[in-house]
């Protein structure tokens, strides 16, 4: 392909993206220098801001917990995400309706799928779940109040929300192993615990590394779904970095955008560090291709 | 893996039925007890929604009581009425739509030519592509979005349903690219010269010839990114105010409101989970071959 | 086959809901609103005007009022559905730039010195002495001007005053032999009568809600007592004797409300009333009326108001807030404050707030009795006992200042000598 008509087709993207997406980054780390409100101009402090955010008590625990909730759901998500793929792909006339059913909610926008996930834990909405389990096991959780339940409750939303799209791709990986693999592990003994365990998993790694990699990146960016679940974040320290971003850059009227920008530099900076291994992984598999 | 090839297995995963014919004469017993943890599973994954309906359609003063009513009412549609009636949810949905849909077309009339053009590039490009499309996705979106609201009420079209969607399409650029960028990959190049032998140029090949050969792989794409305007919060949380409002943020504004309002809130969401529910089923296909298209190839 | 008809039938219903639609657009039925004359020269060219108010039984009269008396085929009047905690973060939103979105805001005592002396406000003596004789204007209580004044001038025009009341169950009251409560001593001593005959285990419910609520609780508890957070001067005053005992005071409810309190905005309350999980509650009075209501709950013919009660038996005035609401102009409209300050006008005239009479409080003079409201005698009770207001720009700021330390005292995390000391500090620091 000429050089002028691959230009001449990638304008249009490059553009869009190059504008919308790269300078309001090199704006966002501008900030993230500065000290600044909306609308006017700034003035430079250096490393202040970075400073400011490193020291400060309630961006430790912002990122603690959006952390361990990261870890958590992955951890979850792939061992759920797996069974249930396994379980799918055995029936085949209903499949399309229960894909479709486990499909809803991560179709449906993730913050009306927490109202309605939170609906049935307060006790001013019914509070269905508390019934159950105050039924089955008679004690009360504070849903809302307490850091460890609230956590729970994030986490429970969080997997509701993407169990269908890890699901989704593991079901794929497993259509690409070959039966023979399978027949031949039972050739040799193996039952099925030791199948999925040393045959399967193995052969569908690659997958299972990609749900891994989207999920740590989407569930770091947690925000939609703290508003309905955690209306307290910030005083049981259950808020997301997101979430304080939002409050300190945005909320009260933008007092701290030049700190919210430094977090948000900060974050980006997380992001990539836990990317590295994937991308250097991805480099690894295109030379070997070449 | 062609195009066919990855049909084939799309239709597998959401079918069942192999897409290499297995051995003749091996019949498996029906999963029964699959079945019923399944149905178990499905009635959870949906028991939010459940719920949902039922507090709805009750009148208010059952709507929340506690211990939960399940029978005695009668159920009503007064919630719906009220929020079609006294509020402005018909704009809030008008508005939802619109980005959806002007997102989709525009991140798509752009998004084509560039996947396209970098298919025709060798692998490392694919490579690259990838680790910018995954670096992009995973950035924290206030770091884009916040600047955006900073020029977008510096010239004046802050709280626009245009600028929210064009703001949709830059931040899904990346993955919608690398997406179909993979689609594009599958058509052997010969196809192309073999179409530009006839005298088309490179665009009106693309036109006429890449495009309609595309068709899943489009759809695909266009049903990805239709969806994440669909789904989209924050984004419309910083960027939209009165005029360009959409459902998501209309519903958020409501959850310190009172039961009636609370109800009404809730019907908005049911009104938007009933046309996601038939995207789920009818659209299924495409969200598999999307979505396992990415594992699969990587 | 079956993965046809779901999706079918889900057309069907969303078809069927979406018939209900017939009829979109913007019904204001409120039965406590009214149309009252609106006359003000309009613009040339078609114009939105848009209000920023919460929603709530008490406000919605006025708003629905004022909408459906100044909208014209020219002017729109746009008024988009917002609870309180949107209403506070969009106005700081609308303020903080060069232009705003919204043209009319509902603006409350608390906030106006602050807005005032960082000129986010429209000041609004001219227009009121141009227009006070037309929409009759000067019958709004004097003393509720002052409330909305800041260093002489108006800065809103006052609607309605909301004063704390005490909803109690008279059922269970009566059952059980009790009195309405005067005292927190009194409602400690309710709250264990009804536990001890099993009717409830938290038979108190107060809007402490972490993010907004709770510190208004605190200053209400305060001012019974005679204080408040600062002074008229911006001295903070939490390190006094009146600052401790208050918040021993509420400590002392804690365990006669939900473990979950700091969760409940005033909604919340009341839907603890609704669920009869709670006896008694004390709110602000615009939240009042809903208790009435057949359509919101079964138990509506079962509850009583009474005046807010005092802290102790000698204390000087009720836990109580008093609160004015009203209409202001930001400063960052594009639109002509004439013809803004007409309808608000027009939304707070004399058949206007007649018209919102029970389910608000106007803040014309004598309007509510104990005959044409039923919480209509506890209100002036409660206004009659209420301490007047401090004014002073810094009470805002040391409002959000100290509000995570009282949660944290009120979670029991820490102590309360501790956790005054910690307010002071932080109070100082937002005082400047």
């Amino acid at each position: 392909m000429k050089a002028r008509e691959f230009w001449l087709l990638f304008f249009p993207s490059l553009v869009v993206m190059g504008g919308l997406l790269v300078l309001p980054l090199l704006r966002t780390i501008q900030w993230s220098l500065e000290e600044v409100h909306y609308g006017t101009p700034g003035t430079f402090v250096g490393l202040q801001n970075f400073v400011a955010a490193l020291t400060d008590a309630r961006f430790g625990r912002a990122a603690l917990f959006t952390v361990v909730v990261t870890v958590i759901t992955t951890i979850i998500l792939l061992v759920l995400g797996y069974i249930v793929a396994t379980g799918i792909n055995r029936l085949t006339t209903s499949r399309p309706l229960v894909l479709g059913i486990m499909l809803v909610s991560y179709v449906l926008p993730n913050l009306v799928g927490a109202v309605a996930f939170s609906w049935l834990f307060d006790d001013n909405f019914g509070g269905v779940m508390n019934r159950l389990i105050g039924f089955f096991s008679g004690t009360q959780v504070l849903w809302f109040t307490d850091q460890v339940p609230n956590a729970v409750l994030v986490i429970a939303n969080t997997v509701w929300h993407m169990l269908p799209f890890a699901m989704l791709i593991i079901l794929a990986g497993l259509q690409g192993v070959p039966a023979e693999l399978r027949e031949a592990a039972t050739i040799d003994g193996a039952n099925a615990w030791q199948t999925h365990l040393s045959v399967i998993i193995p052969t569908i790694r690659g997958v299972l590394g990609f749900v891994t990699l989207i999920t740590i990146m989407d569930v770091l960016r947690m925000f939609d779904n703290l508003i309905p679940l955690s209306p307290q974040a910030a005083s049981i320290g259950n808020e997301s970095i997101m979430m304080y971003v939002y409050s300190v850059a945005f909320a009260d009227g933008a007092q701290k955008l030049g700190l919210g920008s430094a977090i948000n530099v900060l974050t980006i900076i997380l992001i990539l560090v836990m990317l590295v291994p994937f991308i250097r992984g991805i480099f690894k598999e295109a030379k070997a291709e070449r | 893996m062609t195009l066919p090839d990855l049909d084939l297995s799309t239709r597998a995963v959401t079918t069942g039925r192999p897409a290499v014919r297995g051995r003749a004469g091996t019949r498996p017993r029906r999963p029964v007890i699959t079945g019923i943890l399944l149905a178990i599973l499905c009635v959870v994954v949906l028991s939010p929604f459940i719920w949902m309906t039922l507090s709805v359609t009750k009148p208010t003063d059952v709507a929340f009581a506690n211990p939960p009513v399940l029978g005695g009412y009668e159920p009503t549609l007064k919630a719906f009425v009220d929020l079609w009636e006294t509020t402005y949810f018909a704009d809030y949905l008008v508005n939802t739509i619109v980005v959806a849909v002007v997102s989709t077309v525009i991140a798509l009339a752009i998004g084509i030519p560039a996947a396209y053009a970098l298919s025709r590039y060798p692998s490392y490009v694919s490579a690259l592509l990838l680790v910018l499309a995954l670096i992009f996705r995973a950035l924290p979106r206030f770091a884009v979005v916040l600047p955006m609201y900073d020029i977008s009420r510096a010239l004046g079209i802050y709280d626009t349903t245009f600028a929210l969607a064009i703001a949709l399409v830059a931040i899904n650029q990346p993955f919608t690219i690398w997406l179909l960028r993979n689609f594009f990959a599958d058509i052997p190049r010969e196809l192309d010269e073999a179409a530009m032998i006839d005298g088309c140029t490179r665009i009106g090949m693309l036109r006429r010839v890449m495009i309609p050969l595309m068709g899943p792989g489009i759809l695909t794409a266009g049903i990805f990114v239709f969806l994440f305007a669909f789904q989209e919060y924050l984004t419309a949380l910083v960027l939209t105010d009165t005029s360009s409002k959409t459902v998501p943020v209309f519903i958020a504004t409501q959850l310190g409101q009172t039961l009636p309002m609370l109800q009404q809130a809730g019907a908005a969401s049911m009104l938007l989970t009933i046309p996601v529910f038939v995207i789920a089923f009818i659209a299924q296909k495409y969200l598999v071959a999307g979505l396992s298209d990415g594992a699969v190839k990587g | 086959m079956t993965s046809r008809a779901l999706p079918a039938l889900a057309l069907a219903i969303g078809a069927v809901l979406a018939l209900t639609a017939c009829g979109a657009g913007s019904r204001t039925d409120n039965e406590n609103a009214t149309k009252v004359s609106c006359s003000y020269k309009a613009p040339a060219e078609k114009t939105t005007v848009n209000v920023l108010a919460y929603n709530s039984s008490a406000i919605d009269p006025f708003t629905d009022t004022m909408i459906k008396s100044c909208t014209t085929d020219k002017v729109t009047l746009k008024h988009d559905p917002i609870d309180f905690g949107g209403q506070v973060t969009k106005t700081t939103a609308t303020l903080a730039g060069d232009t705003g979105t919204y043209d009319i805001l509902e603006t409350y005592g608390f906030v106006i010195p602050g807005f005032a002396a960082d000129k986010k406000l429209v000041p609004l003596n001219d227009l009121y002495d141009k227009y006070a004789a037309d929409y009759g204007l000067d019958k709004i209580s004097e003393s509720m001007r002052a409330g909305m004044s800041y260093d002489g001038q108006l800065y809103a025009i006052p609607m309605q005053a909301q004063m704390y009341v005490m909803a109690y169950r008279t059922d269970i009251f009566k059952e059980l032999g009790l009195e309405a409560p005067k005292t927190f001593d009194d409602m400690i001593a309710a709250a264990e009568k009804i536990k001890a005959a099993g009717k409830m285990q938290y038979p108190v419910a107060l809007p402490w809600l972490a993010t907004a609520d709770v510190a208004t609780s605190y200053g209400a508890a305060m001012n019974s007592l005679g204080a408040d957070f600062a002074t008229a001067d911006g001295k903070v005053t939490l390190n006094t004797p009146e600052a401790k005992q208050a918040l021993e005071s509420l400590l002392a409810l804690k365990p006669y409300m939900d473990p979950q309190v700091t969760t409940f905005d005033q909604p919340k309350v009341q839907q603890q009333l609704f669920n009869g999980t709670a006896a008694m509650a004390i709110m602000f009075s615009g939240r009042m009326i809903d208790l009435t209501k057949p359509e919101n709950t079964k138990l509506s013919a079962d509850f009583g108001f009474a005046g807010a009660p005092k802290l102790t038996a000698d204390a000087k005035y009720s836990y109580n807030r008093l609160s004015i609401d009203g209409w202001s102009i930001p400063f960052n409209t594009k639109l002509d404050h004439d013809m803004l300050f007409q309808m608000m006008a027009s939304a707070v005239s004399e058949d206007a707030s007649k018209a919102a009479v029970p389910a608000a409080y106007p803040a014309r003079e004598g309007m509510v009795t104990a005959k044409n409201s039923p919480y209509g005698e506890a209100a002036n009770d409660s206004m009659a006992s209420a301490m007047p207001p401090i004014v002073s720009p810094v009470l805002a700021d040391v409002t959000n200042a100290i509000r995570p330390t009282l949660v944290d005292v009120l979670n029991g995390k820490i102590s309360v000598d501790e956790g005054l000391a910690k307010m002071q500090a932080a109070g100082e620091q937002a005082a400047g």
